[in-house]
């Protein structure tokens, strides 16, 4: 198990993780959400050593590895970069950290090449081993990056973005090697991205960070269905987050009484999931227990399985709506034409001032 | 309209002549360029190496007896054996102080501004003539130099260290100190295109700073030490200026001879010691080649 107690790490004073805490169990995927420039990438480096932080500890089973130098912490870090030694052929590669490691190197030819050949078929690379780095594709450096560092045996593994530099295809092709690697071996992994669907899909728990803390930590599940803060909500890039205040028990914003719970405290974002909101003809009357908003048709992006429609709100910012076609048929909507945009005012999250989520009666009740 | 038409396909005829034939005229230049200076002259020196040299004549008659001459005189010869062991001593002395210059400025420095500036720092020296360079060694390296001064004052020698000047010593601290720069420039540019990356993966692989620069630093510099060593070798295997200036004539490279010949009007065994000394630049170039494929690294 993986302490990180109050790390925090500043440049020139701009503050990028500001007293980080967490507790990485054994045997875990984590991920760990946050738009470039929330401090995704420092915190790895911070937790590989190959940056010092201003403040806090890392305490690896018990361990202080705070100040210990990166090659004796025996962690892995996979970079976005790949970093691969272009003069080494893949095997060399992967033999690397074991054959040069300053503890405990396997100097064993036999072992070594014997390990080296379990790595290579475990990453889907056996064949490659004598290409050198240059002769192989942008996927298979990926895996062989993830096989140098996981050679080691490392107690964990840090992956920065690691399919980012991947096309679509093969990154969906990845997020089930990498989940099944991962079991396969019962190493941590610890995976940063900026790629929300990443996140949800992999983690067995999720990490939100924005401007260098943790906003919020829960299984992907829970994050999804109730963020705990309007920056998660923005980050999950599903939720139409709609500003404005309480008045006389409905939600006022921008011009439009929206429908809201009894007893909901003073709220200051009206947050409603894309895939909630029903589309209506124009003119259609409000419904007991939905809200309704008026809105002009902008524009529709096909997505295959699913459409995301765009609308234009009263108050002029814009309001989306998705909808799967295996649900319903895809609506032939004319730009500038008039809908009437309606949904359940339970499903409906409120955030206060600060942007912490509050709590409504349908929340409490599904608690209990 | 058949008129029109017919000079339109010349048009077109004549476009398709230059555009196929563009490499030709691109070439051209070069070409007669690298004939007439570089292919005749070197013919010229092989074919003029096997005429007749008389003591003040030279006529077109073939015959090996130069050659001959040049193998057979402990002199020539000679020149010869130190020609090549002064180059390999200043080869080793530039690498062994000029690679960790490089390190300091392609690894050490982070900062790419002054990265630029120690570099151009290094070339100072250049904006002085290059004899002018040579001789400012004779005050510091002479009897009553400079640096026999300053050890005399601080008391650790009694008498002058006669050895420093007009001896093959005096000879290699030269040529270390002017070609070392030629060496550092190359390496220094390898080092500093190593991706950061690299060194924090290996760091990260539990590889040691040692490991790191035996395995992964240094390999990666080896085309910058290749570049670095080509043009440091051909400068002093051609050298004949600092040795005459430093040894006070008593250091004869195959530059120095080519010289003295070449000014008694020697030609045909100037010849000789020319495609020695071309055919020596060859060899040396082509080992330093087989080390690593430039054109895969550059």
């Amino acid at each position: 198990m993986m302490e990180l107690q109050g790390l925090t790490k500043s440049y020139d004073g701009v503050p990028a993780i500001a007293d980080f805490s967490l507790d990485i169990r054994d045997d875990e995927y984590v991920t760990l959400l946050g738009p470039s420039g929330s401090g995704k990438s420092t915190l790895l480096r911070l937790i590989a050593g190959l940056e010092r932080p201003d403040a806090g500890s890392i305490i690896l089973d018990g361990t202080n590895l705070t100040g210990t130098p990166t090659h004796l912490r025996g962690l892995g870090f996979v970079q976005q970069k790949f970093g691969l030694f272009p003069h080494m052929s893949v095997r060399e590669n992967i033999a690397f950290g074991l054959r040069y490691r300053q503890i405990d190197p396997v100097t064993d030819r036999n072992e070594l090449d014997a390990r080296v050949e379990d790595m290579l078929e475990l990453v889907g690379l056996d064949g490659f081993g004598d290409r050198m780095v240059g002769e192989i594709s942008g996927g298979q450096r990926q895996r062989v990056s993830l096989a140098r560092t996981l050679i080691c045996e490392p107690r964990i593994c840090l992956l920065d973005e690691p399919l980012g530099a991947l096309d679509a295809n093969l990154r969906e092709r990845m997020t089930i090697e990498l989940q099944r690697i991962r079991s396969t071996l019962g190493v941590t992994f610890m995976h940063v991205t900026g790629n929300e669907a990443e996140a949800l899909a992999m983690g067995d728990r999720m990490i939100v960070l924005n401007e260098g803390r943790a906003i919020q930590i829960d299984t992907p599940d829970t994050i999804f269905n109730h963020p705990g803060c309007v920056q998660a909500a923005r980050f999950l890039n599903t939720y139409n987050i709609l500003p404005g205040g309480m008045e006389n028990g409905h939600f006022l914003s921008a011009g439009t009484r929206l429908a809201a719970p009894r007893g909901i405290g003073d709220a200051a974002h009206y947050v409603i999931r894309h895939d909630h909101i029903d589309i209506r003809a124009g003119g259609t009357e409000p419904r007991e227990g939905f809200a309704h908003m008026e809105v002009e048709f902008i524009a529709s992006e096909f997505l295959g399985a699913r459409v995301i429609y765009f609308f234009r709100r009263p108050d002029g910012g814009v309001i989306e709506a998705e909808r799967h076609l295996s649900v319903v048929r895809p609506k032939d909507i004319r730009r500038g034409e008039t809908r009437v945009l309606h949904w359940p005012v339970d499903d409906v999250l409120f955030y206060d001032r600060d942007g912490d989520l509050l709590e409504t009666q349908s929340s409490v009740l599904e608690a209990v | 309209m058949s008129v029109l038409s017919a000079e339109a396909v010349g048009e077109a005829h004549r476009e398709s002549f230059w555009r196929r034939h563009l490499h030709v005229f691109l070439l051209a230049p070069g070409v007669a360029w690298m004939v007439l200076f570089l292919i005749v002259p070197l013919i010229m020196m092989v074919y003029v190496s096997f005429w007749t040299q008389t003591t003040f004549a030279i006529n077109s008659t073939l015959t090996t007896k130069s050659w001959s001459t040049f193998f057979a005189s402990e002199t020539y010869y000679g020149a010869l054996v130190r020609t090549l062991r002064l180059w390999l001593t200043v080869l080793a002395l530039t690498f062994i102080a000029g690679y960790p210059t490089a390190l300091f400025i392609g690894q050490f420095v982070r900062n790419k501004t002054f990265q630029t500036v120690l570099l151009v720092t290094c070339v100072i020296p250049f904006w002085t003539s290059f004899l002018i360079r040579v001789l400012a060694w004779r005050p510091m390296l002479g009897k009553e130099g400079a640096i026999n001064i300053v050890l005399e004052k601080l008391g650790l020698i009694s008498g002058p260290i006669e050895v420093l000047l007009f001896t093959e010593l005096s000879v290699i601290i030269g040529m270390v100190q002017i070609y070392v720069v030629f060496m550092v420039g190359p390496i220094a540019f390898m080092l500093a295109r190593i991706d950061d990356s690299l060194l924090e993966a290996a760091r990260d692989l539990g590889a040691s700073p040692m490991t790191i620069f035996r395995k992964i630093i240094f390999p990666l510099s080896l085309p910058g030490v290749v570049v670095g060593a080509i043009f440091v070798s051909v400068m002093v295997l051609g050298e004949f200026a600092t040795a005459s200036a430093l040894s006070g004539r008593k250091v004869n490279l195959l530059g120095n001879i080519i010289v003295t010949q070449v000014g008694s009007l020697k030609w045909a065994f100037a010849a000789v010691v020319g495609v020695v000394l071309t055919a020596v630049m060859a060899v040396v170039i082509t080992g330093l080649l087989r080390l690593v494929n430039l054109q895969k690294e550059l």
